[in-house]
């Protein structure tokens, strides 16, 4: 039994724990430090670590827990004796080659820099690019198909029906069919209405499909106004707008999903960065699609102008400080500017006559909305 | 806490019940996640994978059931590539549900809505998922744990409940708990022995059916709220405590009801605080960047100024951030380490002589699971 009495006199009297890895069995053991560590249970065989394969694995203050990689990999030394872990720290050289260092640190702040100017980069470069790319190769009955849900969508918030008095209806197919030539956009899968709401409004969906709104018509005095906001809606289908702006504001949310992830209050993070760069995204196509209605005004020989007088007096004065970089549409006022620069005296026939006009302005009825 | 030597002798005696001890430091916890925060504000957020294993390693290392503490075995860099690859996964079907939405759509207005359940399943199978990722990375005297079932059959499972929960107005909450519960915990192994989970919805309804019926009146005088809330949470981490079983191995909790007024409202203290100082800084900042331009308030952050507001815009964001960091470390330090803490020092284990000589089994999860719940945000501790 007390064959090594000088050993087991110098053993400390805290215990030492070893844990074999294969069964939860607790066993009091007493270490020899040789050229290996030997782990010695009475009765049993010892268990040989070479000093080189010993690890450092997490403990609780006060104890030195050693796992070793040549040992079933959760085999656990634990020494309670601050003299002997002292002495076996000493000899394993390795101990904590595993364990993340400040390198290890700089490393990983380093990658997210690059992943994070890489995400940066392609958010502000390479997805407007594949937007502008891809959204005129997208098929047309995929298009049709996006612009036919939100249609349903569109129509479930503004009323059922379109507006369908006859007359009204003619004056307005008439007018569209010039700007339509004038833009020079296939006639093939093309709609447009009016929809029975009090909301000033209009706007493009994806396959060929313009809307106006009855409350913009009620604001509108002249043919002119309607017809440089259709213009303007008509050069969203002419850039294929929607579609670059649903691929687009697909990848950045993506993106800038992945790059912010899980940090407390990202959501916030998130919103707001998404806000301002599609904010600016959306403000270059609206700023395309104003350079395209007054290109087909002057086409038609009339002034844009009175387009950019409708919508102010609609939105009166827009601007202020931080605003103006969330805004998704240029301010009112720098488009009226814009547009009074590009006023010239008409030089084309009007669009649409007086009777034309005022049955346009009745085409869903009176005091209906 | 001598302990002798087992031997090949049969079981020992019914020991008394012994308890849990948590000698975690509370400073270097703090540290700990003062620094994770601030790293994972440079690196964007991912740093997260590395903070997350640091906080739990800290806290499993220093939980010792028997005079033995456990250990997490679970590595950041699983973390990171469990993620990627989740979001590998996820792309093709958010693209999928962009696109069964659009017919649906087409179909009749807003139809589509409902498909946002999907997402609900899909984030039931990431935590039943990600539980068995966190529970393969505990190991306790050498042996790990490790779970089996389906995360499928637990989200389907979720999902019936969650409908029946929804149409009782909650009232059926403490049933649903019981049956996912005892899901989990029928899965779960300690190398070869199978838990179990006891207890039973009824219990708990017994226990918190008056902070249902009184759940209204938070609303109206809502300071109630933290109160209500740390009231049932008590009683929930006790109700889980008392049904969880792993073999012959049980425990017990004596956690009081008022156990958590103090941490919930000492994170509402600190957030107030936080927000007042936020205020305070940012009218400081508007009164810097007046005073420095010049120019009256009216016209610094008038039209045709964007450019003069930037350094506001910066100023805030740095705010913002700071504040975001802030607060990130107390919720880790007060509702992590504080909470495990104080539940941990009520916990009773009994006859954990059944488990002085188990053996080990159970392969090793992948962290795809905690991807998918980090990518889906249902992430937990």
């Amino acid at each position: 039994m007390n064959e090594l009495p000088n050993e087991a006199s110098a053993q400390p009297a805290k215990p030492t724990i070893f844990f074999d890895g294969v069964s939860s069995r607790r066993r009091q053991v007493t270490l020899a430090l040789g050229y290996a560590l030997e782990i010695v249970e009475e009765g049993g065989s010892p268990v040989r670590w070479a000093y080189a394969d010993i690890r450092r694995a997490d403990s609780p203050p006060g104890i030195l827990r050693l796992a070793s990689m040549s040992a079933p990999p959760l085999a656990r030394l634990e020494i309670r004796d601050a003299a002997l872990a002292a002495d076996v720290t000493l000899r394993c050289v390795r101990l904590d080659e595993h364990q993340t260092t400040g390198r290890g640190v700089a490393k990983i702040v380093g990658w997210s820099v690059a992943a994070a100017v890489s995400i940066v980069c392609v958010v502000l470069f390479g997805v407007p690019l594949a937007a502008d790319r891809l959204a005129p190769l997208v098929p047309k009955p995929i298009e049709r198909r996006i612009g036919d849900a939100s249609e349903v969508q569109v129509k479930t918030i503004f009323g059922r029906n379109s507006c369908e008095d006859a007359a009204g209806k003619s004056a307005f197919v008439k007018l569209v069919n010039r700007l339509r030539d004038a833009a020079g956009l296939d006639d093939d899968s093309m709609t447009a209405g009016v929809l029975p709401t009090s909301v000033p409004n209009a706007f493009a969906l994806p396959g060929g499909k313009v809307y106006v709104l009855k409350g913009l018509l009620d604001k509108a005095e002249n043919p002119d106004e309607i017809a440089g906001i259709l213009a303007h809606e008509l050069g969203h289908l002419k850039h294929h707008d929607n579609m670059r702006g649903l691929i687009y504001n697909g990848g950045t949310s993506f993106l800038i999903g992945l790059l912010f992830g899980d940090v407390t209050g990202s959501s916030a993070v998130i919103f707001a960065s998404r806000s301002v760069v599609e904010a600016s995204y959306s403000r270059e196509a609206e700023t395309a699609a104003d350079t395209f209605a007054i290109e087909i005004m002057h086409k038609l020989g009339r002034s844009p102008k009175p387009a950019a007088e409708l919508m102010f007096r609609i939105t009166g004065k827009e601007g202020g400080g931080l605003t103006s970089i969330l805004a998704s549409h240029p301010l009112t006022e720098d488009r009226l500017a814009r547009m009074t620069k590009e006023d010239r005296p008409a030089s084309g026939p009007p669009l649409l006559t007086d009777k034309e006009w005022q049955a346009l302005k009745g085409i869903c009825g009176s005091g209906k909305v | 806490m001598q302990w002798t030597p087992i031997g090949s002798e049969p079981l020992p005696p019914p020991l008394p019940p012994t308890r849990v001890d948590f000698s975690g430091n509370r400073t270097e916890f703090r540290k700990l996640v003062t620094k994770g925060a601030m790293l994972e504000l440079v690196t964007f957020g991912f740093y997260r994978f590395w903070l997350v294993t640091d906080v739990r390693r800290h806290l499993w290392s220093n939980t010792a059931l028997d005079g033995d503490a456990a250990e997490y075995t679970g590595r950041a860099k699983e973390l990171l590539i469990g993620f990627l690859f989740a979001l590998a996964i996820l792309v093709p079907i958010y693209l999928a549900y962009f696109l069964v939405g659009i017919e649906f759509e087409r179909w009749q207005g807003f139809a589509s809505t409902p498909l946002f359940i999907s997402f609900y399943a899909f984030g039931q199978f990431a935590i039943f998922r990600a539980r068995r990722y966190r529970l393969t990375r505990t190991v306790w005297r050498g042996v790990r744990f490790w779970m089996d079932g389906s995360g499928w059959a637990y989200s389907f499972r979720a999902m019936l409940w969650g409908l029946l929960v929804f149409l009782t107005l909650g009232l059926a909450l403490p049933w649903r708990e019981a049956s996912l519960e005892r899901y989990k915990m029928q899965h779960t192994h300690y190398g070869d022995l199978r838990g179990d989970f006891a207890g039973d919805g009824w219990t708990f309804f017994k226990r918190g059916w008056w902070l249902w019926l009184l759940s209204p009146v938070a609303l109206v005088i809502f300071p109630l709220a933290p109160f209500f809330y740390a009231e049932f949470k008590a009683r929930e981490w006790r109700w889980w405590l008392d049904g969880i079983r792993i073999g012959d191995v049980s425990l017990s909790s004596q956690l009081p009801h008022n156990a958590f007024y103090g941490l919930y409202w000492k994170v509402i203290g600190w957030w107030t605080l936080l927000s007042t100082i936020f205020a305070a800084y940012l009218g400081g900042a508007t009164l810097l960047v007046v005073k420095l331009s010049g120019l009256p308030a009216e016209q610094v952050f008038g039209p045709d100024n964007t450019a003069k507001s930037i350094p506001m815009l910066v100023m805030m964001v740095i705010g913002y951030f700071a504040l975001a960091l802030a607060i990130n470390i107390i919720m880790r330090v007060y509702l992590q380490r504080d909470l495990w803490a104080k539940v941990l020092e009520t916990v009773e284990v009994h006859d954990i002589g059944a488990a002085a000589d188990v053996r080990g089994s159970g392969e090793l999860a992948s962290a795809l699971g905690e991807g998918f719940a980090d990518g889906l945000d249902v992430a937990g501790f």
